[in-house]
């Protein structure tokens, strides 16, 4: 029970903190991206690689995984500024799929459909953070410190362009603000921190593969902060915590078929998502509609 | 020969990529309301046709029709549930999305339970393909598809040209303030839109399940070509979505001919991607950035 109760608020933890960096871009900067998982994924696989190839300790293989991903935001970068709304919307779908193609097809580092197997747990100062306690103590300390760098931004004067951006992107530029630098550092912000939920992701199961960085992820993600709450600090941590919590209480009620268990998990956050959006757009934390466009 | 094959695959796939394209670009176009639950009315569609042909053995025209139904009617009732009180209190382009995005998700879940996640399809006598000349197969499917297309996109020009429920149409996509000034209601003709939407989808769920097959998640491919389509053809314009469709279906399939097959979807949203970066209006759209 210890062992399922510890599982669990790790996923919560490594979700959390993709469902926050994710909300940065989608609450803050108004940027509905569907490709998180992507550089979710980058993450992980450059961590994995790092380690598994190189050796290389975790003081090495987040910051390169974080830069990594970084930079490959750009490509994510470049069609927000040129286009918004659906436009976008369609453009971060085009990327999920073709990020996920290059995932399962560049087999010299990612392995394939097969994955990376064997990442070697995280090690601090010559001790192995085996214990599933010290590692949920890692993922905690990330999680924190993440709200703590996404808390200083959303209120410095970077987080209050991005919100004017949000709401009105030529008021912004006539107010002589750098409007594509903002956005391009936002998403870049973005995407590096979702690469620590990556690195972490890939030390804590030891193994990885495409199948967890696909479209069906970086819709859950976004389920994550728009049933927590789009624009709120505290929404995508309810959001995640709750998502991850679904599977486990469905399984206790007896009366639902137990082989399908994903299928009704995923029915009951469409459900939700449709819901929220007619009576409760703001999400469950959220303000009652307002606040947004 | 391999060039000339896959160029027929191609025409085909395309067409029927056009014309799921078609009836969500008129959606999108007349009513603003981005319907990505499109998909889901073609996996419905599809699974209605398979369900009656192939399982209780109905005639097809009856299968056919019960399809058409019942993609009518899930385009009518959810603009009516979902769409309609969403718009009534603000319904932000993204509140929108989410909202059909989740109804993607639930119908494509309930087919999963009801009929499998495997593929299924239906194998009718015209499935199977036949040698034109040495090493070129083609099914009469080809033939039916293009002729399908043909006959349902002159159908709707004629219907948005010659009626008065069309005409509206037309000028709902221009102004809605305006169509509401001359005594039309928007919120009647946004259920014609969907009906005639949904009905467009029907030719290509049949032809779908008759020819490759379907499964669960066909829903979301097909709306992610659809968008594409509408994207790169340029949003507002039905003949644009028709031929990217076209074009969609061809790259895809004569991509095979260069890389392997893996990447046959990658390389229609490389393509969205590039009208994204340097056409954001498409071939005939109106400049809409930003």
């Amino acid at each position: 029970m210890l062992a399922y109760v510890l599982n669990l608020a790790t996923l919560i933890c490594i979700n959390a903190i993709l469902a926050i960096t994710l909300n940065f871009i989608m609450g803050y900067a108004g940027i509905f991206s569907i490709a998180h998982a992507i550089f979710f994924g980058v993450g992980a696989y450059t961590a994995a690689f790092l380690a598994v190839s190189a050796g290389a300790s975790i003081f090495v293989t987040v910051p390169v995984a974080m830069a990594v991903a970084g930079v490959l935001s750009l490509a994510l970068a470049l069609p927000a500024l040129r286009v918004r709304g659906e436009y976008f919307v369609a453009a971060s779908l085009g990327l999920q799929v073709i990020g996920v193609t290059i995932f399962s097809e560049w087999k010299s580092v990612t392995g394939g459909i097969g994955g990376v197997i064997g990442i070697p747990p995280i090690e601090v100062m010559g001790h192995a953070l085996a214990d599933p306690i010290e590692f949920l103590a890692v993922a905690l300390l990330c999680l924190i410190a993440i709200i703590a760098v996404i808390h200083v931004l959303v209120g410095s004067s970077f987080g209050r362009n991005l919100k004017a951006i949000r709401d009105s992107e030529s008021a912004s530029l006539a107010f002589g603000k750098n409007v594509a630098v903002i956005k391009t550092l936002s998403v870049v912000l973005s995407a590096s921190l979702a690469a620590v939920a990556g690195a972490l992701y890939a030390y804590y199961l030891s193994f990885i593969n495409v199948e967890r960085f696909m479209r069906d992820t970086s819709v859950l993600i976004m389920a994550m902060v728009i049933i927590g709450g789009t624009g709120t600090l505290l929404g995508p941590i309810v959001g995640a915590a709750l998502l991850m919590l679904l599977p486990g209480v469905l399984r206790y009620l007896p009366f639902l078929p137990q082989t399908e268990i994903g299928s009704i998990q995923q029915i009951a956050y469409g459900l939700a998502m449709v819901l929220l959006m007619i009576y409760r757009p703001g999400g469950i934390v959220g303000a009652t509609g307002g606040e947004k466009k | 020969m391999l060039l000339l094959q896959l160029l027929i695959n191609g025409i085909q796939v395309g067409a029927l990529y056009g014309l799921t394209a078609v009836g969500f670009s008129l959606i999108f176009g007349s009513t603003k309301i981005f319907h990505f639950a499109h998909g889901s009315a073609f996996a419905i569609a599809a699974y209605v046709f398979y369900y009656l042909y192939s399982v209780t053995a109905a005639h097809w025209l009856v299968a056919a029709l019960a399809a058409a139904v019942a993609a009518v009617l899930f385009g009518i009732l959810l603009d009516r549930l979902v769409y309609a009180p969403i718009q009534r209190h603000e319904g932000s382009f993204f509140t929108v999305f989410v909202a059909s995005f989740g109804v993607g998700i639930v119908v494509q879940n309930v087919l999963g339970m009801v009929f499998g996640r495997s593929f299924v399809a239906v194998s009718t006598p015209l499935s199977r393909s036949v040698e034109i000349f040495s090493g070129v197969f083609v099914s009469p499917l080809a033939g039916i598809a293009i002729l399908c297309v043909a006959l349902f996109f002159g159908g709707l020009q004629l219907f948005l040209m010659r009626t008065h429920i069309g005409m509206a149409l037309r000028a709902l996509s221009e102004n809605t303030e305006l169509v509401r000034v001359f005594g039309l209601r928007p919120r009647q003709l946004s259920t014609y839109a969907f009906a005639l939407g949904s009905l467009l989808v029907v030719p290509a769920a049949i032809l779908t399940a008759a020819g490759s097959g379907i499964n669960p998640a066909i829903g979301h491919h097909v709306m992610l070509i659809s968008l594409a389509a509408t994207i790169v053809g340029g949003v507002g314009s039905l003949r644009g979505a028709a031929c990217a469709g076209l074009l969609l279906g061809l790259a895809e399939n004569l991509a095979l001919w260069v890389f392997e097959p893996q990447w046959s979807e990658a390389v229609t949203f490389i393509v969205l991607f590039l009208f994204i970066l340097f056409r954001p209006s498409g071939f005939f759209g109106r400049a809409v950035t930003s």
